[in-house]
């Protein structure tokens, strides 16, 4: 929200990035005119939003992405001689993943959906008729934002409210949708609890997160940056921290700074708790240190200003984890993906 | 946090120059309300507290030891207090304090050398020779032994400290020195001018700690590391400076915060004197530093004080700095002059950490809804002893283990307990 949004676009903005960081990528404005002529005018408009920030968290992401492909199933016909499910993926989808992917690296849980996507279309036989295959598809993406964002939200804003007591001080970083909600659950619950918000002071959204709750009636502490972390999370009850996605080995891709949050309370011996819908689970990858899986901040890209967006935070520094399915630790993600 | 009005805060030298225009009062008054301001911060308060000093054996009223320890006292309490996050301010104070009391004793020494000093000799430590000799280096600061930690009226009747003999009951300041109040103009004038030298001397280390700390940069700093500095002051600028001077290495200098457009970008100076000498820089502009460890080799930070214990009072969140690297094992070394060391053990208030500005961070043109927040901007943190793998002094590299030495050597145990009650005007 906060990024300007007529920033120049310059031809090679990676000439700047620091040496050791130059193999991490980055997000890119690509004029619409420059895109491959085949890219829906839905999806050209996820893609724009996601250069710019203004879909950041996973999520939003793979909610705009869906409903964008739907509107591309919708708008699709099977050319003469062909079957969906042979031309579909091929001609049709894969352009539009290259966009976005261009326009921003794809986060996991897209990754996730677009493989359970392309998996939905080979199942369908040969024979199937374009409009049936259509519909079924149609329903498929209904189906999964249903159950693996609605209802995953609903589900762990639940399971996590219950492991708020009264009187606790809950001590969150940033602003992350599955712990606002918990926070809310908890209060409609009836219960009595502090929170400390810490926040980045390089996006400030933990500002926002403080209001909502303060409205809420919930007495909030509010921390503009990691100054002081350490007798504000010894003070602390629990540690509620939101994911980005949780890779094979149970460690958590989280927004910078999660993990300096993360390790300060596992040292301190206070618990932490990260919430993350399965969708953001990847099985198949493994990360054991930040610089593996991640994202420039395009804003701040060069030797005068660098960020990185995500740190990963290793298991060890997480008690648990709770998803819409069950909740666990760190180490033994979800079976049910 | 820089004032907003940078043009009306008056450099260090000019604040210095001014006390030999006024008067002590006022000069005193002029620091305190600086102090009180945070416009005279860190090394500068140590220097500024120096200077101050001297003009209160220079000119305040004084007739014997015990009156110059206590107008000592005095003025170093109200500043002190002016600014209790600023431990240097006491440990110079103490600094002076010990001065005296060696310069007292030297004086002394010379007089009485045959009668009195040597009988104590002979009562109190039977292992001596007890034969009449000048102590060997009668300058030699004070250790506290074992003996002396358990009996407090023991160590303050030891030779070297005649002057400041506490009865029980009596206050900390004031001694039975009874020769010396009684002391002829002459030596109360030499008195004044060594004590001054003292001070002097004082000054020039407080002024060299930088340059001596910096020359132990390329023992610490090898080619290739990539070595994070936190809020580089500018006792880490001098030793990153130094160390590109013989090593091509990599500066990540971290604890920015968010500048708003068209500011210059932070620490243009420092990185474009690495830069010029061939050291790459990167500024980061995070919050978190977890991420960027594994490629970190090495985190050095400078202190504001080194407490008694080890802990360490430094810019807020230079202890993620240190944590971080710590949970990584990579060294965390902690540049720190001695005069920064302080023998006391850090307070609550310390642990928690100072509080400061939180305008920068909430707009409180935003109304209610900001106005019921409790917003806590922590601009100093606490970093405990096993944290911290090296502590570099202008001495040399030291441990955790061996910081009680240094401030055996540069305190005497009658000061240790100089603190914000005892001097009380």
């Amino acid at each position: 929200g906060r990024r300007p949004s007529g920033a120049p676009i310059e031809k090679d903005v990676r000439s700047t990035i620091p040496d050791a960081f130059s193999h991490i990528p980055m997000a890119k404005r690509i004029p619409t005119s420059q895109a491959h002529k085949d890219v829906h005018p839905a999806v050209l408009a996820v893609g724009q939003q996601m250069a710019t920030f203004a879909l950041s968290d996973s999520i939003s992401r793979l909610q705009a992405t869906l409903l964008a492909f739907r509107k591309v199933i919708e708008s699709y016909e099977t050319p003469k001689g062909n079957s969906l499910s042979r031309h579909f993926v091929p001609h049709v989808l894969n352009p539009q993943i290259e966009y976005l992917t261009e326009c921003r690296p794809m986060c996991f849980a897209m990754g996730n959906a677009i493989r359970l996507l392309k998996g939905k279309i080979n199942k369908f036989d040969i024979n199937t008729g374009d409009e049936e295959a259509k519909e079924g598809l149609l329903e498929w993406i209904d189906f999964l934002i249903n159950e693996r964002i609605n209802l995953a939200e609903y589900a762990i804003a639940r399971n996590a409210a219950l492991l708020i007591n009264e009187g606790d001080t809950l001590l969150t970083y940033g602003r992350h949708r599955l712990v606002e909600k918990t926070f809310l659950e908890a209060k409609k619950d009836g219960k009595s609890f502090e929170v400390t918000v810490i926040d980045d002071p390089f996006e400030r959204s933990g500002q926002d997160l403080a209001k909502v709750l303060r409205q809420a009636g919930i007495p909030v502490l509010y921390s503009p940056n990691l100054g002081g972390l350490r007798p504000k999370v010894a003070a602390a009850t629990n540690v509620f921290l939101g994911g980005e996605a949780i890779f094979a080995n149970g460690s958590l891709h989280a927004p910078s700074g999660t993990a300096d949050v993360a390790m300060s309370a596992a040292n301190a011996g206070v618990k932490v708790i990260v919430l993350c819908e399965t969708i953001n689970f990847d099985r198949d990858r493994v990360s054991v240190d930040s610089l593996t899986y991640n994202e420039i901040d395009p804003e701040r890209n060069s030797a005068e200003s660098f960020r990185l967006l995500f740190d990963n935070t290793h298991d060890k520094y997480i008690t648990g984890v709770v998803t819409e399915f069950e909740s666990g630790g760190g180490n033994s993600p979800a079976q049910a993906i | 946090m820089a004032p907003s009005q940078a043009s009306h805060v008056p450099t260090l030298d000019g604040l210095i120059k001014s006390f030999n225009n006024q008067s002590l009062e006022a000069s005193i008054e002029s620091l305190i309300f600086l102090l009180k301001r945070r416009q005279v911060k860190g090394d500068e308060c140590a220097k500024a507290t120096a200077y101050i000093l001297r003009q209160v054996v220079a000119k305040a009223k004084w007739n014997d030891v015990d009156q110059l320890l206590s107008r000592i006292a005095s003025a170093g309490s109200r500043l002190a207090r002016a600014a209790p996050l600023e431990p240097v301010i006491g440990n110079v104070v103490r600094r002076v304090l010990g001065l005296i009391r060696d310069e007292a004793s030297e004086d002394r020494n010379a007089d009485d050398i045959a009668s009195e000093a040597a009988s104590d000799i002979q009562t109190l430590t039977p292992a001596t020779n007890p034969s009449v000799q000048p102590p060997q280096r009668p300058a030699l600061p004070h250790r506290p032994t074992l003996s002396a930690l358990s009996s407090g009226l023991q160590v303050s009747k030891s030779m070297f400290n005649l002057l400041s003999v506490a009865e029980p009951g009596d206050s900390p300041m004031t001694g039975a020195s009874t020769p010396m109040s009684q002391a002829q103009p002459a030596s109360i004038h030499s008195l004044r001018s060594e004590v001054m030298d003292g001070i002097e001397e004082i000054l020039d280390e407080i002024n060299q700690a930088d340059d001596q700390i910096a020359g132990f940069a390329e023992i610490q700093i090898h080619p290739g590391d990539y070595v994070l500095a936190y809020q580089p002051s500018r006792t880490v600028e001098r030793f990153l400076v130094k160390a590109a001077s013989k090593r091509r290495f990599t500066v990540v200098i971290a604890g920015l915060e968010a500048s708003g457009a068209g500011t210059e970008a932070p620490y243009a100076s420092l990185r474009k004197r690495l830069n010029s000498a061939g050291v790459k820089t990167v500024n980061l502009a995070s919050n978190g530093l977890m991420a960027y460890i594994p490629r970190v080799n090495k985190v050095i930070f400078s202190a504001k004080a080194v407490y008694q214990n080890g802990g360490l009072l430094v810019d807020s969140g230079s202890c993620i700095a240190a944590q971080a690297a710590h949970e990584y094992l990579k060294p965390v070394i902690a540049l720190c002059p001695v005069y920064k060391f302080c023998p006391e053990d850090p307070s609550d208030e310390v642990s928690r950490g100072e509080l400061g500005n939180p305008s920068d961070y909430v707009s409180y043109a935003n109304g209610p809804a900001v106005g019921a927040l409790d917003v806590e901007n922590t601009v100093t943190d606490y970093i405990p002893p096993d944290l911290v793998d090296v502590y570099l002094t202008n001495l040399g590299p030291q441990t955790q283990h061996h910081l009680a030495n240094i401030l055996a050597d540069h305190y005497k145990t009658e000061d240790t307990g100089f603190s914000l009650q005892l001097g009380e005007p």
